[in-house]
């Protein structure tokens, strides 16, 4: 057993004990360590915002070395972006509204066709099953699965008729891939909490108390 | 009959103590479990390993602290995997906290190849072997615009030193001389990679993601829009594991810690108990139901 003598480990330690005890019950600890934990990451992106991003990229090139163009440009969009700001002050809050549709507009623009392209048409074009597929036993029963998996689930969210005649069985074999994919998510999100909690024994076992390497 | 009774109204905090400890012993006494790579963890490797030698690696680091025990292991692993087979890396994160993050990885590979470096080319230095672009926002901005000029989106490097003449940027300048962008994220961010970077500059994509979201990436591994994808941190532990088989075939003394791999007994133990415990509730609910009934 080697513990470790560095002060921040043994403050990471202690607050990552004081967020376990939530388990036993709500406490103060937990309290006081969940608020720490917040108002670091929110001063942390604070931080990094006016060191990494807001110094370099708009003040330091308003202050020197940019044409007089290149400055009025950068103060007129510094001056729609402070407009967020407005939210606080009922009167002219209103303002808000016109950053907010040039990011809406300007992330639409550029999102939509892209997404159709990348979400709908490649997905769809993954649906269908070639002759290629099957050279191979295993992928032609792959390609037929999702083939199925996707019609069946598709029909089982049609609901501009009701659900009768062929539509019936069909969307009663959605039910199932649907709830083998719920069963899948499930399985994976075990996974993943226990992955998290594998990582802060981890810590807590060998960078704290150094039972393990 | 009293005893399947109680055992629906158990506290909640023996199930807690009891996953403690499932998970707390096999660290402490590991067992040894093999991981047998899957389809698309070994398609990633596969890729990077045969990445022809003028094309590089961009790793996108796009999650926080939350989720760092899943996801920093792949970060190492796929830094470790670049540098040893001598391919330039760029590293940027979307997000603030991504930054310390990406920096504590790089400083451990970093340390790791130095400290077996023979001479000054065996050496792993920033600007040279990689180059650790930073932040900068919005996300958009970085997609799109290196696929342009990287040097525009990032003139100086996360330590302030200006990119534009370094050796790595010169190997690296836009999305042409690079071979693959891993995504490493906890949010949709791949996903936004696909749409904004994939769909304009056709560049190739793979993604490191947290477990839980794995189930909504799958078809995308299926549509070929993602080269490969590594899956919580057993897709980490898989990597791990072909890397050490690869650089063990290279002749390389590859003897580095995988924390990974020394996770996967542990979940191991632990997915045993949470099915046991799904078994027995079930058989308690129809004995006790049945009983009623």
């Amino acid at each position: 057993m080697n513990i470790s003598t560095d002060p921040w480990v043994w403050i990471a330690a202690i607050l990552t004990l004081a967020i376990f005890s939530f388990l036993y019950r709500e406490n103060p600890f937990y309290r006081a360590a969940e608020h720490l934990y917040v108002g670091l990451a929110n001063g942390y992106s604070i931080t990094v915002t006016w060191h990494l991003l807001l110094v370099p990229i708009l003040i330091n090139r308003i202050a020197h070395g940019s044409s007089i163009g290149t400055k009025v440009w950068l103060i007129f969009l510094a001056a729609i972006g402070a407009l967020y700001f407005t939210r606080f002050i009922p009167k002219v809050s209103w303002l808000i509204r016109i950053p907010i549709a040039i990011a809406l507009g300007y992330s639409c623009g550029l999102g939509i066709p892209r997404a159709i392209d990348a979400e709908i048409i490649r997905q769809l074009k993954a649906t269908i099953v070639t002759r290629a597929q099957f050279s191979h036993w295993d992928q032609a029963l792959w390609a037929i699965l999702i083939l199925i998996g996707v019609i069946a689930t598709i029909s089982y969210f049609f609901f501009s008729a009701e659900r009768k005649g062929a539509l019936k069985p069909i969307s009663y074999v959605g039910i199932v891939f649907i709830m083998v994919g719920f069963g899948a998510s499930f399985g994976y999100t075990v996974m993943a909490r226990i992955s998290l909690f594998i990582g802060r024994l981890q810590f807590l076992l060998g960078d704290w108390l150094g039972l393990i390497r | 009959m009293q005893f399947w009774k109680r055992l629906q109204s158990i506290d909640r905090r023996w199930i807690y103590l009891v996953v403690w400890l499932v998970v707390m012993i096999p660290l402490i006494f590991p067992f040894k479990i093999k991981s047998v790579a899957t389809a698309p963890v070994e398609s990633l490797f596969t890729y990077i390993d045969t990445m022809p030698e003028n094309k590089g690696l961009i790793i996108s680091v796009d999650y926080s602290p939350d989720t760092q025990a899943e996801l920093q292991p792949m970060l190492v692993a796929l830094l470790r995997h670049a540098f040893a087979i001598r391919r330039p890396v760029g590293i940027l994160a979307l997000y603030p906290q991504g930054l310390g993050l990406g920096e504590d990885a790089i400083r451990q590979v970093t340390a790791e190849f130095n400290a077996h470096a023979k001479s000054g080319a065996d050496s792993v230095i920033s600007g040279r072997e990689y180059v650790f672009y930073g932040w900068t926002t919005p996300p958009i901005t970085p997609m799109l615009g290196m696929g342009q000029h990287i040097a525009k989106v990032f003139p100086v490097d996360y330590y302030g030193q200006p990119t534009e003449s370094m050796p790595a940027m010169r190997r690296m300048k836009n999305y042409d001389d690079v071979g693959i962008l891993v995504s490493i994220a906890a949010a949709s961010t791949p996903l936004s990679w696909i749409n904004l970077a994939q769909t304009q500059f056709g560049i190739h994509l793979g993604c490191g993601i947290t477990a839980v979201s794995a189930a909504d990436y799958y078809p995308y591994v299926n549509s070929g829009q993602f080269t490969g994808m590594l899956a919580g941190m057993k897709g980490a532990a898989e990597y791990e594991e072909l890397l050490e088989q690869g650089m063990v075939k290279r002749g390389m003394d590859w003897k580095l810690r995988r924390k990974g791999t020394e996770a996967m007994s542990s979940q191991a133990a632990a997915h045993l108990a949470i099915i046991a415990f799904i078994i027995i509730g079930n058989i308690a609910f129809f004995v006790t139901r049945r009983r009623k009934s």
